[in-house]
């Protein structure tokens, strides 16, 4: 079932144009990710989503309701995590939450107990939020996305400001929060290594245009045309190819292939296993990132052509 | 509306005007000072010391002609009556001229609280949370303006209820008469006053939400305390006096204002246009 619809959606600010014709679904249940660079357009759109601002054109439906009339509807069953929407530092963590379950009328002692110790935050509830680390602020702004049990959770660019102890863990909680409470998740970001295990599929933000989408599978079938493979191997060979596939030596027991295909990778195997050892064996240019690129340049063509 | 959720934010906004020292510490020092201060020490100084009855000649007479031409006539026979300059003038000031001090005091206060309103949650990052909150901009301002309502009029009452105790057990020996106990300081007090302060609070939670900081909505603000400046000038040089009457026609017209301010502010604020010219 698709928990988001956004059908030719665009918007404009003073003759400016934010998002250009953008469409895209979300399946319940899943981790998507809005990729693409500063000014894409992904914060405008999670705030359309969520019905604060109106598309200037197009059709948006979340979980079965119009942003633009029912906003109070999605804003009581999503949660939210943005880059600049903060919590009251003059209060503490224990206050900021019980205000934010009163304010989505889900004020539950158990659950916020239960978030802050989820988020091993027990011990700093009664400390002002002012004082805390931005890792911390972040745990409080998870634990209160999460207070009244949201179907939808929306976080705008969650590792900002974290350290790579803290961009882990928030990874990991997201993970956790999708099988435990079967949350669907919409991440924007722009720092596309993070999201590179978490995410189910990927919408790709350019300009405010929607240049791709689809599920890590699908891109790479369409975007790798070919498999660069490091094979940690006791392999001696001589000339530059082996069963007609190019490589390259790159450490004394270390090949780098070229193949045309995922598909060539267990023959390749199959093949050195008979004649010698193999230890590991690694895609090197399937990352998130690389892929971006490959998707980005081919946009870029497209629209020169 | 959602009385749970006007409530949560109520309470929240209350307790951070109270814990924001830049906030009230000055109200207070205003409501002592100009409220409760002043009038004891003009009460002492014209009862028990002869600071006000030596004046010169040039004085006395213009004061002498005010209380012949004095419009109430209860009011004038209790003037008349009273045995000294210094305790006619005490009588005076508390039933006249300490009333644009309420009002000055007041408005400013809850100028102060009210520009702090939205301003203060765009300062702190934390409106963007709201609009995103199941929150209905109705709610937001009606929690915005009961916020700042409560602890404007808390202190207000609050300094009358002392100047009624302190002033009257100055005072009662000799003016022999309760002061603020009348129909004028009631009137003022319960219809006046809170339909004033509404008045001023929901001008400046709109300013408030229209304007990029703090500072700006306070300048903003400031505009409105002019008014009351030319009342107290108008008020002390004798040319209009605060009747009944006055002060009675003076809440209709305020309850009236409040009643279309209120529908201005929820025809053009919608939480598109609130966010959009708002949050960035």
């Amino acid at each position: 079932m698709n928990l988001i619809e956004v059908s030719n959606v665009d918007k404009a600010f003073n003759d400016k144009k934010i998002l250009n014709n953008v469409s895209f679904t979300v399946k319940e249940g899943s981790i998507n990710g809005l990729l693409g660079p500063n000014g894409a357009g992904k914060t405008t759109m999670i705030r359309l989503l969520n019905g604060v601002i109106h598309p200037t054109g197009g059709e948006i439906n979340v979980m079965g309701y119009d942003p633009q009339k029912n906003g109070d509807e999605i804003r009581r069953r999503a949660g939210i995590i943005t880059e600049s929407a903060a919590l009251y530092h003059d209060m503490t963590a224990w206050e900021n939450l019980s205000f934010f379950a009163r304010i989505y009328g889900a004020y539950d002692v158990k659950r916020i107990d239960y978030l802050l110790q989820q988020f091993n935050m027990v011990q700093h509830k009664d400390e002002l939020v002012g004082t805390f680390s931005t890792g911390m602020k972040k745990r409080i702004s998870l634990a209160k996305a999460l207070l009244h049990k949201p179907r939808l959770l929306f976080l705008d660019e969650p590792t900002n400001g974290l350290d790579p102890e803290g961009i882990k863990e928030v990874i990991q909680y997201l993970g956790q929060i999708n099988q435990e409470e079967k949350v669907t998740i919409l991440i924007c970001s722009h720092v596309l290594h993070q999201l590179e295990t978490i995410c189910d599929s990927f919408l790709f933000l350019s300009k405010g245009r929607l240049i791709e989408k689809g599920t890590r599978l699908e891109l790479e079938d369409k975007y790798l045309s070919q498999v660069y493979v490091v094979i940690e191997t006791g392999l001696q060979l001589e000339g530059n190819t082996f069963m007609e596939f190019a490589f390259r030596r790159i450490g004394p027991n270390r090949l780098e292939f070229c193949l045309p295909s995922k598909d060539e990778i267990p023959v390749l195997l199959t093949r050195i296993l008979q004649v010698s050892w193999v230890h590991s064996c690694e895609i090197t240019n399937r990352s998130l990132e690389s892929l971006y690129f490959k998707i980005k340049g081919d946009s870029n063509e497209q629209t020169h052509h | 509306m959602s009385k749970h959720i006007i409530k949560a934010i109520v309470e929240k906004d209350i307790r951070a005007t109270f814990s924001s020292k830049k906030i009230w510490v000055p109200m207070f020092i205003l409501v002592i000072l100009l409220c409760m201060i002043v009038p004891a020490i003009i009460a002492y100084c014209g009862l028990y010391t002869g600071v006000f009855n030596n004046p010169a000649e040039d004085i006395e007479k213009p004061i002498n002609s005010v209380i012949q031409s004095f419009p109430d006539e209860a009011m004038r026979e209790k003037l008349a009556a009273l045995p000294t300059l210094g305790s006619k003038f005490v009588y005076y000031f508390m039933n006249f001229m300490l009333i644009p001090f309420f009002l000055m005091v007041t408005i400013i206060n809850s100028m102060v609280i009210a520009s702090n309103s939205f301003a203060g949650e765009k300062e702190r990052n934390t409106l963007e949370t709201l609009l995103f909150a199941p929150v209905s901009i109705k709610e937001l301002f009606v929690a915005k303006v009961i916020a700042a309502f409560i602890p404007t009029i808390a202190l207000t009452f609050g300094a009358f209820i002392v100047n009624i105790l302190v002033l009257n057990f100055i005072s009662y020996s000799i003016i022999r008469e309760l002061l603020f106990l009348n129909v004028t300081w009631l009137l003022l007090m319960f219809w006046v006053i809170p339909a004033l302060v509404l008045f001023n609070i929901i001008l400046s939670v709109l300013v408030s939400a229209k304007v990029k900081s703090f500072q700006e909505a306070q300048q903003f603000g400031g505009i409105m305390v002019l008014p009351i400046v030319g009342i107290i000038i108008s008020q002390a040089s004798g040319l209009f006096f605060l009747s009944s009457l006055i002060l009675f026609l003076i809440g209709v017209g305020l309850l009236l204002g409040n009643i279309l301010l209120l529908k201005w502010v929820t025809v053009f604020n919608s939480r598109n246009n609130l966010f959009e010219s708002q949050i960035h």
